[in-house]
């Protein structure tokens, strides 16, 4: 559960001095899967762009690296974690109709979210259904490639299948080069650097939390 | 513009489907600016109101 930093109070905001939105083991795995995401997008894309070079073997282990960080991600976030806070539910889409309302010109109350808003859960989902389809059809890509560890047979699938599983793993990949460029301007966005700071060491302050949540759905 | 790409085998016969076209990855790329620009545009213009009507 989110912790509150204990005994530091301030005049401000919620009354909290800071308040933990996540913790060291999440933001770890939060910049590993960047780092391995970086690094497949350079090893799949810039061969395509010109730039050649040796690219199979970083390709594929940082593939695997990113399989084990998903597996570990989903099981903390399964047994370890509260799962709801990442739940689409009417309130989420009722508060994305309303938000976007607002953004066009409504004059509708403001409803602060929980942990996430409906924007994020629902970019976090689109996420979630891309990295799914390239590390699943990734690891079965494994399959057409020799490896300290086995040896490749690329007649587990017919060709039919295999050209299948490389037209998923194609658009998911593009499809991953979009969600990070809409994630890198909502992060350096100014209106959310808490939100990146946060991720950085992990807190927010009393403040932000009082301004931006609401303390009945985000239980600090 | 193509979606996909194929094989064309040497012995003849149909074309083999071997993956998404990667013509497309200016228009993922597009989609993302887009999706940014809009939402810049709204923005800034929500915050104009704001000022206005204050």
């Amino acid at each position: 559960m989110d912790q509150i930093t204990p005994n530091r109070r301030t005049a401000g905001g919620a009354g909290w001095d800071r308040v933990r939105r996540h913790t060291l083991l999440d933001r770890t795995y939060h910049w590993l899967m960047a780092l391995c995401v970086i690094v497949l997008m350079a090893t799949a894309f810039l061969p395509i762009l010109g730039i050649k070079f040796e690219w199979l073997d970083i390709h594929w282990i940082t593939g695997v690296a990113l399989a084990a960080l998903v597996l570990i991600h989903i099981v903390r976030a399964l047994f370890f974690q509260d799962w709801r806070n990442m739940w689409i539910g009417w309130t989420d889409l009722r508060e994305l109709w309303r938000d976007t309302a607002r953004l066009l010109g409504s004059r509708s109350a403001l409803a602060l979210p929980g942990k996430y808003d409906a924007a994020q859960k629902l970019y976090h989902l689109g996420v979630a259904i891309v990295i799914l389809a390239v590390v699943g059809t990734g690891l079965l890509m494994l399959l057409k490639i020799d490896t300290p560890f086995w040896r490749r047979n690329p007649y587990w699938f017919s060709a039919d299948t295999w050209g299948v599983i490389y037209v998923i793993h194609g658009f998911a990949a593009m499809a991953i080069v979009a969600t990070v460029i809409v994630h890198l301007y909502f992060s350096l966005m100014p209106d959310s650097w808490y939100l990146l700071r946060a991720m950085v060491r992990g807190w927010i302050s009393g403040k932000e939390y009082a301004q931006h949540y609401d303390p009945s759905r985000w239980k600090a | 513009m193509e979606l996909f790409r194929y094989s064309r085998s040497i012995y003849g016969g149909s074309d083999q489907l071997i993956g998404a076209s990667w013509d497309l990855l200016p228009w993922f790329v597009g989609a993302a600016v887009l999706v940014i620009v809009v939402h810049a545009l709204l923005s800034a213009l929500a915050k104009w109101r704001a000022r206005h009507s204050a």
